[in-house]
């Protein structure tokens, strides 16, 4: 069940729109923030609460990629691979984190800590290479400062 | 009206016209995959891509409409290569299971590859697997998934036509599944309309798989046993046994669907449970006989019954055939002089008789397609999801189309109210207090007291509308009730000015011509009027358990298992002196009988229905019945000839010659030339009545005009029993097949969520449900729209007898619920 | 020295608050634009020149005039921030560090068109900059330039933000629409255009949020002012993000029709130490490739569009000599398999065909023909898919095989790359 705090923020997005089919990714966002990932149950929630099918919920959630169909560790490391980051040896740098982690692309450490994953372009091609780790940017990459924020993560 | 040209061929068409059709009126296919004429657009399959004139980019023919002087070519070079490489591209990663699919010899993709597709193809790569196994989504629903072509129709029909919205797209991109989220069983219709409109072997029958090939089945175009909508659809054998129903897009006012029981309720034809063989009672019990005995121990029960004068009673089921009704009539009436008759044994004769006039049954058919043409559409006395799905898939269709106000009174929650404007929950009974107060209003006598929100409303709706049709199902006939109040409202509207139309929701497939044909104790055919009234089912039961019936002849009716008090009627069957029942199978009612006759299926003979439209439909005969079993017809025809020689009759359609002299309505219909969508009946200005409706000034024959519960309500038993037929299942004669059991097996009882959480009843427990006479134990369901002191029981479970809560004249029974 | 107009402000320290922005002149334009009747608005921006920055460079103010003028009905602005197209880096400096600025131009431009709520489609993964638009509506309806009755104007007008979450068809417009109602991200089918048939049904306007960004400016200095910077039928300042081997990479405000050559050397500092210059995608990975020779080409919608190229984002890539072209063009088809949104069967067929063909390839086992069957591919999916998506993808590809097609063949006679030597 969701938490009343969420109930709540869900209330609010209603507003913000003339439907309440509308409210589903927001929503869906809120399901993500309260267990990690989307959980059908939270699915099942948000879609009773809204008053529309589940099967619009489901539908949504797979297929945007930033809804995680599992869990994933607590940071969630993801680099890019596209084209200027390819170019200023991203892959690289997936290999360095991959090295240091002990884990390969789409992997969780053992401990739940970490989760990598390689992404499309992120829209920060001008300081390549780089990666999204949860919600914040981390860009002009180099091994020695891929070092020092995975250090920092605790 | 726009000129065009398709590849040179000049023609005028209806601005709007899409290329699609407008090149198929010019002789022109166009192949499509996601295209359907009765689904939303979605463009996206590419196959329907032709060259427009003055266009770079080819254009999908399926969603642009002509314009006038418009040039299109649909088979030049460009147009070919670009069709044939879609189709190229479509079997790219389907996988080329046709020695092993279901769906080879009537495959879309194989026609349109066939027609319009590569010969020979560079591709080589791995193809797209999503998995191993099928998806098992259902008792009757099985999913290869890798054969999708994601044309999505059945994602589309799911959600805009059947309403349930069960199926859609998880994923995206080349790993799109169109399939359900969650891999156990959908809750969902069962209707099997995804596997009807899957153009491939993706989505199939579990009861056809690899059943057969198409090409090796036999089929007959006919219409449903089930209910009174009347869809028409295709029955298929092989080697003698009936192993598919399919629909066919183009007839029926149904076109491509059917709900769970048309599609999938079949198997009952082939049942080892079937009657091979007439039977006699011999020392008290039922043997095997033969027609000429048991013919002959009819001949002597009947003559006894003329010779001492006693009351000779016949109740027929509203699943025979026009031509079997009106010969049961003449044989009660002509050969046998008794006006003791009735078609169905559920209903108050009065109550009938009341209803046939109130909706003006003998004025003729009203089309579906024009009742719902109208501004405001009412539906009262129906749970009609339930009872008549597939008129619940045209209301939804054809409401996501235009405007259209509807306004739902039920005691339960539909699947229909996400369509409806309006929900009017009410008590069971209550229609005549809430119809009469939507009179009031929009007539001005009154502006509605407080808590009527709801009813004003709707009133202010329906006042506003230019035209209305009132859709009343028979539920409001379960209790004996008086039905003026539907004049009253359709006075009022007319008027007003407003155009009106009234449309019988039925919940068996033949009800309409059942009462066309005059079963019914106080009305001959074409609903002229008897001289001396007879009694209907509940007058023959008083009458039997009086001791006062002599024969009673049962013509495929249950009557135990569906008269509204099963302790009476047994106990009245029990009294008769002599029973003739005729059926498919050895109902409770059949099992007292003192003669049985096997009788056959509605595959096995040749006839006509009449549907809650007043449209008459074919059925038509697969296959002879098998052994000694003998069309309904034939039986009624026989019983006949034991106490009138000339009674005979050699054909169903002599049968329906004579139907047509005799009833006015049915005189323009031809039997050999009643194709596709059949006949509606036209008041023809007969003789009789001249149009002019005669009104029913009835009185009720009871005391009490039962159906308005007790003022005083006792609270040990708090809750009001209200029954009907399950989604799953019609009548009795769905639980023969083991599919539709497969789906619901035992009976449920639905309450309200309020009521639920009250008791501590979650979904899926079993429940005590107790009367004052009865009890049993039943799987709780919540309906959420459920109305707050109502629990329904199907009528349709041989586990649960819901007609043991039921006691004649006490109205709706009142029971208590509660955790065992 | 070009002066600045879009990015004036981002090196102001705090510059994303509300005091920075008014102290920097802000909300002027919508003072002014306030005054002015929403049809002498209209005209204005029509008369600018100023043309679409999210790729397509269509006439602004003429998609603003095609919405109907009928006051009953409810009209909604949305704006793209999607920036999903790879290279492009542009819209997110405006929404970190200026969001002011494009709220302001929002209103105007909902004013313009008579729009009474706005929302701003941002790809998920610009969190923080989610965040500071947020921060920045409330701080504008706090002074009253977002709510009821802006600055006693009449004109009420709310304001959200809807955060996408990884989809780049989502920039796509109609696409965006089918986001914002709750839906997979589907193209619709046009027409209807957004423009009668928008978001939930009303008409719609749909702008970058470049685009968006000029309306402030455009007011302020006036239209003969933005007319005048760069070429006339492609006129004003433009973001350009210029990425890859270079040695300054970074975001370049410039006048429109500054050539490529002065882009890469000028402005971002030259090709890196050691690296030579072999292609450069003008305009996000969509735009065909050019080479050297085409590197006097000036950089706006119609001389790009003249070298069978196009402008798209002004999202220049700039790939070096050690970077095999094949793998490049795997990358970037990859990226267009992985987006494809799967409604349309070329495109959702054709791009997997092409992008299994091409791993084969990429990864030594290549076949003879191969090249022939990716160029029938092309054919197959060029202009019959639903939407561009599938058109850039055959575009990137066969840029790579008019200027390299020689890279190809040597993968697939040699099971090995050209450049690197590797499998």
């Amino acid at each position: 069940m969701l938490s009343e705090a969420a109930v709540n923020e869900i209330k609010d997005i209603r507003k913000r729109y003339a439907t309440a089919r509308s409210c589903i990714m927001p929503c869906l966002y809120v399901v993500q923030k309260e267990y990690g990932y989307i959980t059908e149950d939270g699915m099942r929630e948000i879609a009773k609460i809204l008053g529309v099918k589940p099967v619009l919920v489901f539908e949504v959630s797979t297929f945007y990629t930033m809804y995680n169909k599992k869990p994933v560790g607590r940071y969630h490391v993801q680099v890019c691979t596209n084209i200027s980051c390819s170019i200023m040896d991203g892959e690289h740098i997936v290999d360095v984190i991959s090295r240091k982690l002990g884990v390969k692309v789409k992997e969780t450490t053992p401990d739940k800590k970490f989760t990598l994953s390689t992404v499309e372009c992120l829209g920060s091609c001008g300081t390549a290479p780089m990666m999204q780790i949860n919600d914040k940017y981390y860009e002009n990459l180099n091994d020695t400062k891929v070092e020092e924020i995975l250090n920092s993560l605790r | 009206m726009a000129t065009v040209k398709i590849n040179g061929k000049e023609i005028t068409v209806e601005d709007g016209t899409l290329i699609l059709d407008a090149a198929k009126s010019a002789g022109f296919e166009i192949p499509t995959m996601c295209y359907h004429a009765r689904l939303s657009k979605l463009a996206s399959c590419r196959v329907c891509l032709v060259e427009i004139v003055g266009q770079k980019k080819l254009q999908p023919s399926c969603v642009t409409p002509v314009m006038h002087n418009m040039e299109v070519l649909t088979e030049s070079p460009v147009v070919k290569s670009a069709r044939s490489s879609m189709i190229e591209l479509l079997l790219a990663n389907h996988p080329l299971d046709c020695p092993v699919c279901d769906k080879g010899g009537e495959c879309e993709l194989q026609d349109v590859t066939f027609k319009f597709g590569p010969r020979k193809s560079p591709f080589g790569e791995p193809k797209r697997r999503f998995n191993e196994e099928d998806y098992i989504l259902s008792p009757v629903i099985v999913q290869n998934i890798n054969r999708c072509i994601q044309c999505k129709r059945c994602v589309r029909i799911c959600a805009e036509v059947v309403g349930a919205g069960v199926l859609g797209s998880i994923g995206r991109g080349t790993g799109t599944q169109e399939t359900s989220f969650v891999k156990e069983y959908l809750d969902c219709d069962h209707c099997g309309n995804c596997i009807e409109v899957c153009p491939v072997g993706s989505l199939m029958s579990r009861s056809f798989r690899y059943k057969s090939r198409p090409w090796d089945l036999s089929g007959v175009d006919t219409v449903c046993t089930y209910c009174g909508t009347g869809c028409q659809l295709t029955v298929q054998a092989r080697n003698g046994e009936v192993v598919r129903v399919i629909s066919n897009p183009d007839t029926g006012i149904n076109n491509e669907t059917l709900c769970a029981r048309g599609r999938f309720g079949y198997s009952f034809i082939n049942s080892h449970e079937r009657l091979v063989t007439p039977m006699v009672r011999v020392d008290g019990k039922l043997e095997p006989s033969t027609w000429d005995k048991a013919l002959d121990t009819i001949r002597t029960g009947l003559t006894n019954a003329i010779k001492m004068g006693e009351k000779i009673g016949g109740v027929a089921s509203a699943r025979l055939t026009n031509e079997e009704l009106y010969l049961f009539q003449k044989l009660m009436r002509v050969a046998l002089k008794s006006n003791n008759l009735e078609a169905g044994s559920r209903w108050n004769s009065d109550s009938v008789k009341e209803f046939i006039d109130v909706m003006g049954l003998k004025n003729g058919g009203v089309s579906i397609y024009d009742a719902l043409k109208a501004d405001t559409v009412l539906i009262i006395g129906t749970a009609i999801s339930d009872e008549n799905p597939v008129t619940d898939y045209i209301i939804r269709r054809l409401s996501s189309y235009r405007k259209m106000n509807i306004i739902i009174m039920s005691s339960r929650g539909l699947k229909l109210d996400s369509s409806a404007k309006i929900l009017l929950r009410h008590k069971p009974g209550a229609e005549r207090e809430i119809i009469g107060a939507i009179t009031n209003i929009i007539t001005g006598k009154s502006k509605g007291t407080s808590g009527q929100d709801n009813i004003v409303a709707a009133a202010e709706i329906i006042k506003n509308s230019n035209s209305v049709s009132i859709a009343v199902g028979n539920d409001v006939l379960r209790i004996a009730s008086q039905l003026s109040y539907i004049n009253d409202l359709t006075d009022s509207l007319k008027g007003l000015g407003k155009e009106v139309k009234l449309f019988p929701v039925l919940d068996r497939a033949n009800q309409r011509g059942a009462w066309d044909m005059g079963v019914h104790p106080a009305l001959l055919p074409g609903y002229k009027s008897t001289g001396e009234e007879g009694l209907g089912c509940d007058g023959i039961i008083q009458s039997a358990l009086k001791g006062e019936v002599g024969a009673l002849y049962i013509a495929g009716e249950d009557v135990v298992s569906d008269f509204p008090d099963g302790r009476a009627a047994r106990e009245a069957l029990g009294k008769v002196k002599f029973l003739i029942v005729q059926d498919m199978f050895l109902t409770e009612t059949a099992k007292m009988a003192n003669v049985l006759l096997p009788s056959a299926s509605f595959v096995e003979k040749d006839g006509t229905f009449t549907n809650q439209e007043g449209r008459v439909q074919r059925l038509r005969r697969l296959y002879a019945p098998q052994g000694d079993v003998k069309a309904d017809w034939e039986i009624i025809s026989a019983i006949g000839e034991t106490v009138a020689p000339s009674f005979g009759v050699k054909s169903a359609t002599d049968i329906f010659n004579e139907i047509k002299e005799v009833v006015p309505m049915y005189r323009d219909i031809s039997f050999e030339g009643l194709n596709g969508n059949g006949a509606i009946l036209q008041l023809s200005g007969s003789s009789e009545g001249s149009g002019v409706v005669a009104r029913f000034i009835g009185q009720n024959r009871r005391d009490n005009p039962s159906g308005l519960s007790p003022e005083t309500v006792d609270p040990e038993y708090p809750f009001t029993l209200i029954t009907g037929n399950h989604l799953y299942h019609s009548g009795r004669l769905s639980m023969k097949v083991d599919k539709l059991r497969e789906i619901l097996n035992e009976a449920i009882v639905e309450i309200s969520e309020e009521d639920a959480l009250v008791l501590g009843i979650t979904e899926g427990v079993k429940v005590r449900v107790k009367s004052k006479s009865y009890e049993a134990y039943l799987t709780a369901k919540i309906n959420s729209g459920t109305a707050k002191g109502v629990v329904f029981i199907p009528e349709n479970f041989t586990d649960v007898l819901v007609n043991m809560f039921f006691k004649m004249g006490e109205g709706f029974p009142r029971v208590k619920v509660q955790l065992p | 020295m070009f002066e600045p107009v879009i990015l004036k402000n981002i090196n102001i320290p705090d510059s994303f608050k509300l005091s920075a922005y008014i102290n920097s002149g802000g909300y002027q334009a919508l003072k002014k634009a306030l005054e002015m009747t929403p049809d002498a608005l209209i005209q204005m921006v029509k008369d600018s020149g100023l043309r679409g920055r999210g790729g397509a460079g269509f006439s602004t103010g003429l998609k603003w005039s095609f919405i109907p003028k009928d006051a009953t009905l409810q009209k909604y602005l949305c704006c793209n921030a999607d920036e999903g197209e790879p290279g492009t880096f542009k819209d997110r400096a405006i929404i970190e560090y200026d969001p002011h600025q494009l709220v302001e131009g929002m209103i105007i431009a909902s004013y313009a068109i008579g729009a009474d709520t706005s929302y701003i489609y941002i790809r998920g993964e610009f969190a923080f900059g989610a965040d500071r638009l947020e921060a920045a509506i409330k701080e504008a309806y706090q002074k009253n330039y977002l709510g009821k009755n802006i600055l006693g104007s009449k004109f009420n007008h709310d304001m959200y933000v809807h955060r996408g979450a990884g989809a780049y068809i989502c920039g796509e417009e109609t696409a965006l629409l089918e986001s914002i109602e709750g839906r997979r991200a589907l193209p619709r089918i046009k027409p209807p255009f957004p423009a009668h048939v928008g978001l939930f049904g009303k008409p719609t306007v749909i702008n970058n949020v470049e685009t968006l960004a000029c309306i402030p400016h455009i007011i302020n200095k006036g239209a003969s002012w933005f007319a005048s910077i760069g070429p006339a039928k492609s006129p004003g300042p433009k973001l350009f993000g210029i990425s890859g081997s270079v040695n300054k990479p970074g975001l370049y405000e410039l006048p429109m029709g500054t050539p490529l050559r002065e882009i890469i050397y000028t402005h971002a500092g030259g090709m890196k130490p050691g690296k030579k210059l072999k292609a450069v995608v003008p305009g996000g990975v969509s735009a065909p490739m050019l080479t050297e020779k085409d590197l006097d080409t000036p950089m706006d919608f119609d001389s790009l569009a003249a070298k069978g190229t196009m402008l798209g984002s002004g999202a220049v890539v700039v790939i070096d000599d050690s970077m095999c072209i094949v793998k490049a063009a795997l990358i970037t088809h990859e990226f267009f398999h992985h987006e494809s949104c799967g409604k349309c069967t070329p495109c959702r067929e054709g791009l997997d065909w092409i992008v299994k063909v091409m791993r084969r390839i990429e990864h030594g086992q290549g076949k003879e023909g191969d090249i022939e069957l990716l160029q029938k591919l092309c054919v197959d999916i060029f202009g019959r898919t639903f939407c561009p998506l599938g058109d850039g993808a055959v575009m990137a590809l066969r840029g790579a095989f008019n200027n390299f097609r020689e890279e190809f063949e040597y993968h697939i006679k040699n099971k090995r790359c050209m450049v690197n030597g590797n499998r």
